[in-house]
């Protein structure tokens, strides 16, 4: 047993557990966070992308702290693509040059967030990393009171626990806080760094130095299954991703990496990683249970943030700043609990008060029947993009066809192919789960 | 060319070709160059543009379109004349339980060559107890002279006692390059003796030659455990000391007609009252490991790790008169020990005949062997490193390779000893 | 009892990649860790200080970055930890890299006498072995390397015993202190730090020297005290690939493929190999 106690102990160094070491360390309270990583970020992969206003949140000042930006994004796309074709629809706006810059940008996760542990660690927080957390420390009444760790010596005396372990939490389900993940409530997504100089990018993408592009990809490249894929411009490579439910992996039995060389050969993939050289290959979990999934936030001596939480939203790809927005939130009720000197549940519940009042839960809830949907609407990744891509090759082709008639054409083959009707009520459904 | 903000003209660092040694961070008038991720960078905000960063690379890794000069760097100034008095090539013979090391003959032998193109002469410099035979043998193998320091005092080695001695005898020849065989020994005495003279040394060189415009030393060595070469000069400082592994050179003829002179060194050694040697554990000749000396190797890699196959293996090395070595994974996992471990963290090797069974071909290990003669890689992976470059590959499961080599082998090889023998 | 023990930051050489294009090495992103030999050597000067009694001291001379090599040391135990870190040392071969380090144990030795200067056998970037006896030397200490264990320390005679490997054998020695070590492998392998160890290592606070506060002569060291200099640096040129035979045509073809080939074209080097009169070694 360590000597030494510590009013928070945090598990896992990623961005919730930073950002709410940060704000804890802030307000002087003792936090030690531990990272089973070699370093903060070494076991950590996400497509890259962040959000500004969250990060700013925990350090106004991230840009003059020399946060490792790759690239400020002023362009979101979404393509819907069919196996040799696509839709491509895109959002651009100098604003996001100039007086809303770094409102989304993309990091390189390694780098990222170790910056980030460093900066929590001058704050006052200690950051231990290259020690896994593989237990709690529980009291007669079943309240938490610390963590044990995989070193000698490695019990560590704590007032309150904040588990930010990620989407695995192996913790969180081992303390029976969450139950273990279902297959069809996680996604599995492989992603590789293709390296391309930082000119063919702009070129490619029509910026300048600093700047970047995003799309998110839907259709027909996920192999039918329900899936997402990201292209993602970083300083001098690109990163792309292929994603599918596990679940769906599972009973295809297509294996992720296949997905990922298929994908780099579309027409509309392939034009932008020509010439460029896998540099990095890494794979990963992503919470996509939605609404439903998500555990209880808090109870006696511990509260849950993060992925850990199975907080993202994955319509807007947006996760990493629910988990900032989640690790402030918890340190705030932190902070007030141990001011009132209450860690129990009760104590901590102004955490579960600020997380329904904030987006985060609004819009985990507004979304919550959204990933369902996306699982059982199998046409989006098979029918539907085949569909679009005879409607278009159809339209788009001058070949002395009536374009009354290609309008005929175009409905027999939506008819034949999935029937007016299921495509009224997949759109409705659609409708109904996002809005 | 790039600019900062200033719009100065800048250097800039190509990092791929970076290595890291850090000659520019320190040259830098204005310390604008920092290592980040073991290269280095320049903050193009300081730069100053004046290229002395370019003209000390010796990697040609930085840009700079100024037309800049090489210049070699300056260190400690050195009156030419007092470099003029140092004159010959010296070479340390070492004594290996009363005969000299084979290493010092290939040194010797080395040393002729690059005394011819400096027109100068061969110095053996000998140290032992009853050594004459050697003193004699040093002759024949191509020294012009050697000093002999004869006393009991050097019957066993001791770092202080030898390499007191061999300072103060660089210190009276003046030699303008001491080489020295890398061996145990040799690695722990050269330091002792360079840090005496303050002067440069330089470990493990695979290449020695003359740059005869400048008449210095050109000491080429592996660095970074890899195959980047470095071609290192000792400019100001003499003598110009180097160490060289056993087995890099080739072994000379001797010659017992070649005339030369033995110098007895009037040196009072004296033991080393610091040090006792308590006891001295040999390893039994007969079962002594020693890989270097092998003229065939069959070096077992990760890929071969199963101890159920090593009778097989010995079977093979047997039959071609060989011996077993095998990279660090073995010797880590405490199949074999550490005695028969080649590469950078074991021997090095330069056997006629390297026959690979499953190993890699990872840099590091690729430096202990470059000296093989043939190198022959049975790997399953067509793809490894070692199927590229050896002279001779079998692609596929060894164990199911090598029962039909040996078996080939003891079909053709009866035969064909016997054509030899004709 | 005072230990010193000088580290050194490496690139870790087993995950170096060689650019097959320029058959270079990439040092680029490679990352840095403690010199495993120097490793071996601190958790060898912690045991010596548990069983003896003293404190460990963890130097070395490096970039900023080095401070995490030092808070790995520290997690083994160390008691304190100091970086020599300035510009004008950069550049240094192994006379300067010696000058400098001896210069700060001759600093340490002032506020707390050293007993022993511990160093790994080689470090694996560049595996010259000469900064040990090198430091050894300037100071005047008695010189053991290639140290596989140590027997025992007599803190009253003054004298430590330990084994060190030579050709063919080992030795067992017993020299007065003050002595410096290089240390091999097997001296024992660095233990698994315990938390408090780690939660120490990472609060200690490194001092940081400069070669002002050693007293280091300028021309003595970096790039202006090293005799040795960088002339160029290249790729050799690659081993050539030869003629693969290939089982999966059929393993007796590819390997009778193979053995007519090389009794052809290597006769000579198999003759000399296989009609040694006997002399036929086999170990």
């Amino acid at each position: 047993m360590m000597n030494e106690s510590y009013d928070v102990a945090i598990v896992g160094a990623g961005p919730a557990g930073i950002s709410a070491a940060c704000v804890l360390a802030d307000a002087g309270v003792k936090v030690i966070v531990f990272e089973r990583g070699e370093y903060a970020g070494s076991k950590n992969m996400s497509g890259g992308v962040l959000y500004g206003y969250n990060l700013a949140q925990i350090l106004p000042d991230f840009a003059e702290r020399g946060c490792p930006v790759e690239r400020n994004i002023i362009e979101s796309r979404i393509w819907y693509l069919s196996k040799e074709a696509g839709y491509s629809i895109g959002y651009r706006d100098s604003v996001f040059t100039k007086e809303r810059k770094f409102n989304v940008f993309t990091v390189g996760r390694a780098k990222f967030d170790r910056w980030f542990a460093e900066q929590a660690r001058r704050k006052g927080a200690l950051v231990v990393a290259g020690t896994t957390v593989v237990d709690l420390l529980k009291d007669a009444s079943g309240k938490v009171t610390g963590v044990v760790t995989n070193r000698q010596d490695g019990e560590v005396q704590a007032k309150i626990v904040l588990l930010a372990d990620g989407v695995n939490s192996p913790l969180a389900v081992k303390a029976g806080f969450r139950p273990e993940l279902k297959a069809e409530h996680v996604a599995l997504a492989v992603k590789e760094t293709i390296e391309i100089p930082a000119e063919t990018i702009e070129q490619r993408f029509g910026v300048s130095q600093a700047d970047g592009v995003t799309t998110e990809v839907l259709g027909e490249i996920t192999g039918g299954m329900d899936g997402v894929s990201i292209i993602y411009t970083n300083k001098n490579s690109i990163s792309i991703s292929v994603g599918a439910n596990l679940a769906a992996f599972a009973k295809s039995k297509m294996k992720p990496y296949e997905l990922l060389e298929a994908y780099k050969l579309h027409p509309m993939v392939a034009p932008l990683i020509a010439g460029g050289k896998a540099i990095e290959y890494t794979a990963h979990w992503l919470a996509e249970g939605g609404y439903d999934t998500i555990p209880k936030l808090a109870g006696d001596g511990y509260l849950i943030a993060g992925d850990s939480a199975m907080l993202f939203n994955a319509l807007h790809r947006e996760g990493s700043n629910l988990a900032m927005a989640s690790g402030k939130m918890a340190a705030e009720a932190i902070i007030a609990a141990l001011k009132k000197n209450d860690v129990s549940k009760q104590g901590l519940s102004s955490y579960i008060q600020a997380m329904n009042d904030s987006f985060v839960m609004k819009d985990m809830n507004k979304y919550r029947n959204f990933p369902g949907f996306l699982y059982d609407t199998h046409q989006l990744f098979n029918e539907l993009p085949q569909m679009a891509q005879f409607a278009g090759r159809e339209m788009l082709t001058v070949n002395g066809v009536t374009k009354k008639q290609k309008q005929k054409l175009i409905m027999d083959e939506i008819k034949k192919k999935i029937g007016l009707v299921k495509l009224a009520k997949i759109l409705w459904k659609g409708w109904r789960s996002v809005k | 060319m790039p600019k900062n903000s200033k719009d100065k003209d800048i250097a800039e660092v190509v990092s791929k070709k970076c290595s890291g040694c850090q000659a520019c961070v320190g040259e830098c008038p204005v310390g604008c160059i920092d290592i980040v991720d073991g290269v280095a960078k320049i903050t193009a905000e300081k730069c100053i543009g004046c290229g002395k960063c370019v003209m000390i690379c010796p990697s040609d890794a930085i840009l700079f379109d100024k037309p800049v000069k090489k210049k070699a760097v300056k260190t400690a100034e050195v009156k030419e004349s007092a470099i003029a008095q140092y004159q010959g090539v010296a070479v340390f013979i070492e004594v290996k339980e009363g005969v000299a090391a084979d290493v010092s003959w290939e040194l010797v032998g080395k040393g002729r060559e690059l005394a011819h193109k400096l027109n100068t002469k061969v110095m053996g410099f000998l140290v032992g107890h009853n050594v004459k035979k050697i003193a004699s043998a040093a002759i024949s193998y191509g020294c012009d002279s050697v000093y002999v320091m004869d006393n009991p005092a050097f019957e066993v080695y001791v770092s202080r006692v030898y390499g007191t001695a061999l300072t103060e005898l660089c210190k009276q020849v003046k030699p303008e390059i001491f080489l020295i065989g890398a061996s145990p020994l040799g690695r722990d005495l050269s330091s002792v003796i360079a840090t005496k003279l303050q002067t440069g040394l330089t470990a493990d060189c695979t290449g020695l030659d003359i740059d005869t415009q400048e008449k210095l030393l050109m000491m080429t060595r592996p660095t970074f455990g890899g195959n980047i070469m470095a071609t290192i000069y000792c400019r100001n400082h003499r003598p110009q000391m180097s160490t060289v592994r056993p087995k890099v050179f080739k072994m000379p003829k001797s010659d017992s007609t070649r005339a030369g002179e033995i110098v007895p060194f009037n040196y009072e050694a004296q033991a080393d009252p610091l040090i006792k040697i308590l006891e001295t554990i040999k390893i039994d000749a007969a079962n002594a490991i020693d890989i270097t000396h092998a003229e065939v190797l069959v070096v077992l890699g990760k890929g071969a790790s199963e101890s159920k196959h090593f009778p097989m293996f010995e079977e093979l090395a047997s039959l071609l008169g060989g011996s077993i070595a095998c990279s660090r994974p073995l010797v880590e996992a405490g199949l074999l020990p550490y005695v028969r471990q080649v590469g950078q963290t074991g021997k090095t090797v330069a056997p006629k005949l390297y026959i690979g069974i499953g190993v890699s071909g990872a840099v590091q290990h690729m430096v202990g062997i470059n000296g093989s003669e043939k190198v022959i890689a049975i790997n399953n992976d067509k793809n490894a490193q070692m199927v590229q470059v050896a002279d001779y590959s079998i692609v596929g499961d060894y164990a199911v390779i090598i029962p039909e080599l040996i078996k080939g082998l003891k079909a053709r090889v009866p035969n064909f000893l016997i054509q030899g023998a004709k | 009892m005072h230990i010193v023990v000088c580290v050194k930051q490496v690139p870790d050489t087993t995950q170096v990649k060689i650019d097959p294009a320029t058959n270079t090495l990439v040092r680029a992103g490679v990352e840095s860790i403690c010199n495993p030999y120097d490793l071996v050597a601190v958790e060898a000067a912690v045991k010596m200080t548990e069983k003896y009694g003293g404190t460990v001291s963890v130097i070395t001379m490096g970039i900023p970055a080095a401070e995490a090599q030092l808070r790995e040391c520290l997690s083994l135990g160390a008691h304190q930890a100091i970086l020599i870190s300035d510009r004008a040392l950069a550049g240094a071969d192994t006379l300067a890299t010696s000058y400098t380090l001896a210069s700060a144990v001759s600093k340490l030795n002032e506020s707390d006498p050293v007993q022993i200067v511990l160093c790994g056998k080689q470090a694996i970037d560049g595996d010259t072995a000469q900064t040990g006896p090198g430091i050894a030397t300037r100071l005047g200490f008695t010189q053991l390397t290639y140290v596989s264990n140590i027997v025992g320390i007599d803190i009253t005679k003054q004298t430590i015993t330990v084994r060190r490997e030579i050709e063919n054998g080992s030795q067992i020695v017993e020299a007065k202190l003050p002595v410096m070590l290089t240390v091999e492998l097997e001296l024992g392998a660095p233990r698994y730090a315990s938390l408090p160890n780690l939660i120490k290592a990472v609060k200690h606070e490194i001092k940081i020297w400069g070669s002002k506060e050693l007293g280091c002569a300028v021309d003595l060291i970096g790039l202006k005290g090293s005799p040795t200099s960088v002339k160029t640096i290249f790729a050799p040129p690659p081993r050539k690939g030869g003629p693969v035979f290939d089982t999966s045509d059929g393993n007796d073809k590819a390997v009778n493929g193979f053995l007519d080939t090389i009794f052809q074209k290597e006769a000579a080097i198999l003759s000399q190999i296989l009609n040694t009169d006997g002399k036929v070694k086999h170990a």
